[in-house]
């Protein structure tokens, strides 16, 4: 498969490095082609796995005449099918992704540079692997949704568009992730890639369970700047709200332990919601370069 | 509370907003920066915030509080009612400092006497300050300036002071002021200097009550510096001590008046000596009154007798006043000189009626015993008048006299100036003439209340009743509650018709009848009195009834006990003494003192001298307390008791009000008691500069404490 480069978020020659690796689902694919994913179905025309005593309704063209010629007894016989993957990667463009910018023009640095370095390597990693790849961008509604495709044309497209993200001040997620979850009609993983700094947190994550409940591999990755773990040094700071949360003065001695406590907290809370709701939760620190989170992540989605 | 220099608390709100000011340019410039994260930082800082808004507040109200102390001991306040004279204020001026001393303040409230007090008080005022002149005034009777003018040696008015003792005379202090007003007056049109009159007293009811402020200079300021305790001082005294004929026959009572001037009733005991007789008076004294102990002594001893009362078991506020001398004198029988042309017998005239008076015994006086005795009473008449016996005579008695001869009238005048009491009853036309030339014959001395008149040609002076008297002065008092019983019966005639004068006291008209004339009139002339009873005694009916022997045994009893009661006299008030007629001329005579020193000097007891009615003992300046004695040869012709005034004896204090706002009334006068001594003072910026020193300390700890 031959892509052209066109985002600059896209890294050949780094992600060259992990051509070996594929990203990969612990739960049964739902796909349309063959692939390199299991399959939930058990048809007929895979490699056989195993024997079933047959039950009344089922097809009998995958009845096995033989043994039940010798035997007397009707068996099925189980092939197992590979199918490829839909993943669907969520972002969140609200304006706490800014954090970490140079300025309010240039973006590098922040959480959301971070992210599309992540997520183009993502579906170009994604994409590699036959799987069809799909965007959803996330920032008060669902601002762009690409359904999950596998053409060149289409992760170009994915990658364009997650290179030109323009985040938007907003502390609603979850009405965008339910428009998600209503346009999409076949199971797969959805990848969020979020800070999780919301006012709707407990809606997220319902609405994640929904996902779940319908079969989705659901992965959370908690992206954190190490600036929001520690406060600034210095005597008096006045903080500027992303989300047009507006300002406070305040000195960051004052507050720092009792700071770092509440966003300790935040965190545990986030990984709790998510775990309890069934979803893969990795955290994601922009301290460490995206190949060395994306490496860790596919070794780890591989067992 | 007033302020030195008020400015300074103008000064000091204005910086009150300096900490404000600091607060705002010392606080850092925040570094701006956009923050994901701000609700965390929100919750934090909201958590925070109740502290670092605590520590703000708490150090703003430190650095502004140190501000206002610091301002406000700069501004010197001053607690309670501000003086007017003090040593804190500029400029030049001219200071006086009157010093009562007084008897009263010898006074104790605990183991200290007003005295001392009132000396460290004016010390405080006689401090050398350059630009200030001052003088100091030692007031009693009469009150003492150390200099003539006010004066810069501060060394030797201390000294002054220090000597300053209790003088046992009460206060003059309208003489006081005069002096002070004296040294107060500017010496000339360009004479601008500050004028401050401190006056330390404790300010006695009964010394400051008639205080007249109007010869000071207006622009004077006044300091009343009051040295009486807040609680009015406990006292008992000795008031007076009298020994009174209850009776022509010589009976005598001895009255004590014993005053308790404290808030309770006590149980009092009175001792008395006189020679080797001894008394004891008890009784209860009732709180603020004056109570009269009395007992009957029998008659006399004849002569001169010094005796001292005492007030037995009593610890009071004052206690010199717990003893007073007194003198009894008892006189021989008197003898009564009746001037008459009527003549004697058993026929009932006014004359006999008087005659029964005096001598109810037959006219053998109180020696009835003795067959030889002279009569008590001597029926003259006036055409053919013995001299000598009249000049014998004890009191002398007119009643129908007729016309008397020039020289009887210059005679009677001259025995009353002397101190022979008359008693005259008019009851002619003829005793009007009488008595207008014995006024004349005894000059001014002699100021009758009324004028006698002839009365009117075909006036009837019949069914005359008493339309007032006196009831608290004798002869009245004695009849008590049953005088208009007894006097409403009455019915009077005869006598002759009186005009009110103007230069006349009315005190001295006794009784007065239904048509305005005088009916009884006692008027002193020099040492004697003269007594007219304007009626006719046999037309009338009172010599009839029950109540003409007590009535003028009183009258007259009262006018012979005035010639020889001896008398109590206050200390320091000046003395003047009508010798009697037996003492002779002044060569020979001496004054005794109290110590019964036979060495000592005449000199120091005032002088002897003889004047036109007969010898005069002079003393300006009398004390100290005691009996003295007049004698020749040993034998004593007159004594007197000094005594403490009994006004001294009340300690009741005049309140703050009364002597700022009505006696001292449109002066610049301020009050300091000796009990607002702690709320009166001028040191508190100290405790105010400590206090601020306190809060920067407070501060520098809540900053260490929260620092951050």
């Amino acid at each position: 498969m031959t892509s052209r480069a066109i985002s600059r978020f896209l890294d050949l020659l780094a992600l060259s490095a992990l051509e070996h690796m594929r990203f990969t689902t612990r739960r049964r694919a739902e796909g349309v082609f063959m692939g390199y994913h299991q399959s939930r179905s058990l048809g007929g025309a895979g490699e056989f796995v195993d024997f079933r005593e047959y039950t009344g309704g089922e097809d009998l063209r995958r009845l096995d005449w033989k043994v039940f010629a010798r035997t007397g007894k009707a068996f099925m016989r189980l092939h197992e099918e590979e199918t490829n993957l839909a993943c669907t990667l969520a972002i969140d463009a609200s304006g706490s992704m800014r954090f970490g910018a140079a300025s309010r023009r240039d973006a590098r640095g922040s959480k959301l540079e971070y992210v599309q370095y992540l997520t183009t390597a993502m579906s170009q990693v994604i994409a590699r692997s036959q799987d069809h790849v799909g965007l959803a961008v996330l920032n008060g509604s669902l601002g762009h949704w690409l359904p999950p495709g596998a053409t060149a044309s289409h992760v170009e497209r994915l990658q364009e568009i997650v290179a030109t993200l323009d985040p938007q001040p907003s502390l609603q997620m979850a009405h965008a992730l339910r428009e998600l979850f209503e346009r999409s009609r076949r199971r797969g993983v959805l990848l969020l890639a979020s800070d999780f700094l919301m006012d709707d947190l407990d809606d997220v994550f319902g609405v994640l369970r929904l996902f779940r409940h319908r079969g989705w591999d659901v992965v959370v990755l908690h992206i954190v700047h190490p600036n929001e773990e520690r406060l600034p040094e210095g005597v008096a700071y006045r903080f500027d709200g992303l989300e047009n949360e507006g300002r406070v003065n305040c000195s960051p001695a004052d507050i720092r332990t009792l700071y770092e406590q509440r966003f300790g907290a935040h965190l545990a809370m986030v990984r709790q919601l998510a775990l309890a709701g069934g979803c893969d939760y990795r955290r994601v620190s922009t301290s460490v370069p995206y190949l060395q989170t994306l490496r860790g992540f596919l070794v780890d989605r591989a067992g | 509370m007033t302020f030195l220099h008020p400015w300074a608390i103008v000064l000091g709100v204005a910086a009150a907003a300096v900490p404000v000011l600091v607060h705002w340019l010392t606080s850092p410039r925040p570094v701006r920066m956009p923050l994901s994260t701000i609700r965390f930082v929100r919750e934090a800082v909201h958590e925070r915030r109740s502290w670092r808004r605590l520590r703000d507040i708490i150090l703003l109200c430190l650095r502004t509080l140190a501000i206002l102390l610091i301002a406000l001991a700069v501004a010197r306040p001053q607690w309670g009612q501000p003086r007017q004279v003090s040593d804190l204020q500029q400029g030049d001026a001219v200071r006086v400092v009157l010093l009562d001393v007084s008897q009263s303040m010898a006074a104790r409230a605990g183991p200290v006497e007003q005295i001392e007090r009132a000396r460290t008080v004016a010390a405080e005022y006689l401090r050398y300050r350059p630009g200030l002149v001052a003088d100091l005034i030692t007031a009693a009777v009469r009150p003492q300036a150390v200099f003539d003018v006010p004066s810069t040696n501060f060394d030797a008015l201390r000294d002054e002071l220090a000597r300053a003792r209790v003088r046992p005379e009460r206060l003059e202090v309208n003489r006081a002021l005069d002096q002070a007003a004296r040294l107060l007056t500017p010496a000339g049109p360009n004479d601008h200097r500050r004028r401050e009159l401190v006056l330390v007293s404790d300010f006695q009811r009964s010394s400051w009550g008639g205080a007249n402020f109007g010869p000071l200079p207006a622009d004077v300021r006044i300091q009343f510096e009051s040295v009486a305790p807040r609680q009015p001082l406990a006292n008992l005294a000795i008031l007076r001590v009298e020994g009174r004929a209850t009776d022509l026959s010589g009976s005598t009572q001895l009255a004590v008046d014993v005053g308790n001037y404290s808030p309770n009733d006590r149980k009092v005991t009175v001792e008395l000596s006189a020679g080797d007789l001894r008394w004891r008076l008890s009784g209860t004294a009732p709180a603020q009154r004056v109570t009269t102990l009395t007992e009957e002594i029998g008659s006399r001893q004849i002569g001169w007798q010094p005796g001292e009362a005492r007030l037995s078991g009593v610890d009071d506020a004052l206690p010199a006043d717990n003893v007073f001398p007194f003198v009894l004198h008892g006189r021989p029988a008197p003898k009564y000189a009746l001037l008459t042309r009527q003549l004697g017998g058993r026929r009932p005239t006014s004359s006999l009626f008087l005659e029964c008076v005096l001598a109810p015994t037959g006219g053998k006086g109180r020696s009835k015993g003795a067959a030889n005795a002279e009569p008590a009473v001597a029926r003259l008449d006036p055409r053919a008048l013995d001299r000598a016996v009249v000049s014998a005579s004890h009191l002398i008695l007119l009643d129908h006299p007729g016309k008397l001869s020039p020289e009887t009238i210059q005679l009677l005048a001259d025995l009353l100036r002397r101190g022979r009491p008359i008693v005259y009853v008019a009851s002619e036309p003829i005793d009007a003439t009488n008595l207008k030339r014995l006024c004349e014959s005894a000059g001014s001395g002699l100021q009758l209340p009324v004028e006698f008149l002839p009365p009117p040609v075909g006036q009837s002076r019949r069914d005359l009743v008493l339309a007032s008297v006196r009831r608290g002065s004798a002869p009245f008092k004695v009849f008590g509650d049953n005088l208009t019983s007894l006097t409403g019966r009455l019915r009077f005639a005869g006598g002759i018709s009186s005009r009110r004068l103007d230069t006349g006291l009315d005190s001295d008209i006794l009784a007065t009848y239904n048509d305005g004339t005088a009916a009884l009139v006692l008027a002193s002339s020099d040492a004697g009195q003269l007594a007219v009873l304007n009626a006719d005694l046999a037309a009338s009916d009172l010599p009839k009834t029950a109540a003409f022997v007590p009535m003028m045994s009183e009258l007259i009893g009262q006018m012979l006990e005035r010639g020889h009661r001896g008398g109590a006299l206050a200390c320091g008030d000046p003395l003047v003494a009508q010798l009697p007629v037996e003492a002779g001329s002044a060569a020979g005579l001496h004054v005794r003192g109290p110590a019964l020193n036979p060495h000592e000097r005449v000199d120091g007891f005032g002088q002897l001298v003889d004047e036109a009615l007969g010898a005069r003992w002079r003393w300006t300046s009398p004390g100290p307390p005691g009996v003295y004695r007049v004698e020749r040869d040993g034998q004593t012709v007159l004594a007197a008791a000094l005594t403490i005034p009994a006004e001294e004896s009340d300690p009741d204090p005049l309140r703050s009000k009364e002597l700022t706002d009505r006696l001292a009334i449109g002066r610049t006068a301020a009050y300091r008691g000796a009990a607002d001594e702690g709320q009166s003072r001028d040191d508190f910026w100290k405790w105010f500069a400590m206090a601020c020193v306190v809060c920067v300390v407070g501060e520098i700890s809540m900053l260490l404490a929260f620092r951050t």
